[in-house]
């Protein structure tokens, strides 16, 4: 299996914290400093609440697949054939159901991807940045 | 809003081509034309203009064709089917009976092959960019394979099941002289498909398509005396969700759950019909997974029963419930939304010979843009 290669572009600094994260080795999502609750994905302006700043939040590093797919053909611009396929899964920690993360199967040998399967987030780190992997528990 | 107010009047549509030579400037004038011809009127007699936010408006496109009083202009809000399929039949049914306009133009075009190509509209997305394309999931084959996955968990479908919906659709498009794919596709010719995201191939996603498609909408008193038989616009609908693009194809709780229920609900109260009461469908077929979910949001089959409905052939030629009958998006021809409506409108009036419907006088259309969705009951007076 490969891996994406990507840069990562961030026009709004505030999706910063999400990569600041993974270089720390966790899993932070943006959450309501007012009700605690978690947003996510971070929107550009908060439901009925445009002046809210939110703040991010560790997550449980265990959780499950909502859904997957595996990658045969890249449709990333660019040529990326050198990195199919992958696979892809919407992963929810167990911290925040609902709140999906994709992030890229790692350490799978011998595990066929399905939906439910339990998984553990891992940072990695491809060229100048990291993105979340997801390896099967 | 009431049903059979107003009725298509005038259908056009450019050849749907892999890549055509032509500006879609000059795609969209032409289709007008043949529209407006269509429809046994001269372009001066045209005096309303839905347009779409993806292609050029009235300003340019009126101009191009020879409009003289735009009388009555909007532009569609919401996305892909919805807006060409749904959104434009309500605007252009409140401006006629508003008095603002008599006969109103709806254009669309594509050009899939433009620089960027149909991708390019998502890598825009900052939240798309920030969290999703540095893990490859990227392009709306990869968002309806992860969808494709997570409803084969949920209900249940084989690869021979999901593989029925492009067949079908390829056996209609075997009978249309116009459609862009025509070669015989069995399940040998499917799995051969090149995959691009699993479980979806090269087969199950819409056509790369270079085409514009235009229709005239006019009141049922004077579609009377216009060229062709009558078909009304009995009911239509609208359903949304607060998932915007952003997050739509990650975050909505089942990610495959559009607003088809909902749209549809208003288009058969309003038309005084019900799913039975439909002789055929024509339903937006942007991935086989997404026609087969709006086929059961349609009330054509039960909820989870899509793929087996496909299955079992009920939307074959000579089926019970006939879908896509001009090939639909993945066989036929992509211009989202527009050029399986007039398909529906096609049927109605008859004559198509070995694709013709037998007795064909109501037709759903269904139409899916992102987060909304509608449903169009059109029927032959």
């Amino acid at each position: 299996m490969g891996i994406p290669n990507y840069p990562v572009h961030i026009e709004d600094p505030q999706l910063q914290g999400f990569y600041e994260g993974l270089a720390a080795g966790e899993l932070r999502l943006t959450v309501d400093p007012e009700t605690g609750q978690f947003v996510w994905y971070p929107p550009e302006v908060v439901p009925g609440k445009p002046d809210t700043v939110l703040e991010w939040r560790k997550v449980a590093p265990e959780g499950s697949a909502y859904t997957f797919t595996t990658v045969v053909r890249s449709l990333l611009p660019g040529d990326h054939k050198d990195e199919v396929p992958f696979t892809v899964v919407l992963f929810e920690s167990d911290d925040a159901p609902g709140c999906r993360v994709p992030g890229v199967l790692v350490s799978a040998e011998g595990f066929e991807p399905a939906c439910g399967m339990r998984l553990r987030f891992k940072a990695v780190e491809v060229g100048d940045h990291f993105i979340a992997g997801f390896e099967p528990v | 809003m009431q049903g059979n107010k107003v009725a298509i009047t005038g259908i056009g549509e450019t050849p749907m081509l892999r890549k055509g030579a032509k500006p879609l400037m000059h795609m969209m004038a032409q289709a007008s034309l043949a529209a407006i011809a269509d429809a046994g009127l001269k372009p001066a007699e045209i005096d309303g203009y839905i347009g779409n936010r993806m292609t050029p408006g009235s300003d340019d496109l009126g101009n191009a064709i020879g409009m003289k009083d735009r009388a009555f202009s909007a532009v569609c809000d919401v996305a892909g089917g919805t807006a060409s399929a749904g959104q434009a039949l309500i605007l252009a049914q409140l401006a006629i009976e508003a008095g603002l306009a008599t006969h109103v133009l709806v254009p669309y075009g594509i050009q899939s092959t433009k620089p960027g190509g149909v991708y390019g509209f998502h890598a825009r997305e900052p939240l798309k960019a920030t969290f999703e394309m540095p893990v490859g999931f990227f392009g709306q084959p990869t968002y309806f394979a992860s969808m494709a996955n997570r409803y084969a968990h949920d209900h249940g479908m084989t690869e021979e099941e999901l593989a029925s919906v492009a067949i079908t659709y390829r056996a209609w498009a075997v009978l249309n002289p116009e459609a862009q794919r025509r070669e015989p596709m069995g399940l040998e010719e499917y799995r051969q498909s090149p995959m691009i995201s699993t479980p979806l191939r090269v087969a199950d996603c819409c056509l790369t398509t270079d085409a514009a498609c235009a229709y005239i909408v006019s009141a049922v008193d004077r579609a009377k005396d216009m060229p062709h038989p009558v078909v009304q616009l009995s009911g239509v609908g609208i359903g949304t969700n607060n998932f915007p693009h952003g997050v739509l194809f990650t975050q909505n709780p089942c990610t495959y759950n559009y607003p088809g229920e909902a749209s549809a609900k208003k288009a058969y109260a309003m038309a005084g019909v019900a799913p039975k009461d439909l002789d055929l469908a024509q339903v937006y077929d942007g991935f086989s997974i997404s026609a087969l979910v709006q086929t059961e949001m349609l009330g054509l089959c039960e909820r989870g029963e899509g793929a087996r409905f496909y299955h079992q052939g009920h939307a074959k030629p000579g089926g019970r419930m006939p879908i896509n009958t001009s090939g639909g998006h993945l066989s036929g021809g992509y211009v989202p939304g527009i050029n399986l409506l007039i398909e529906g409108v096609r049927q109605l009036r008859g004559g198509l010979g070995a694709r013709q419907v037998p007795d064909a006088r109501i037709c759903g259309v269904a139409g899916l843009g992102g987060n909304s969705h509608s449903t169009a009951i059109l029927t032959r007076s």
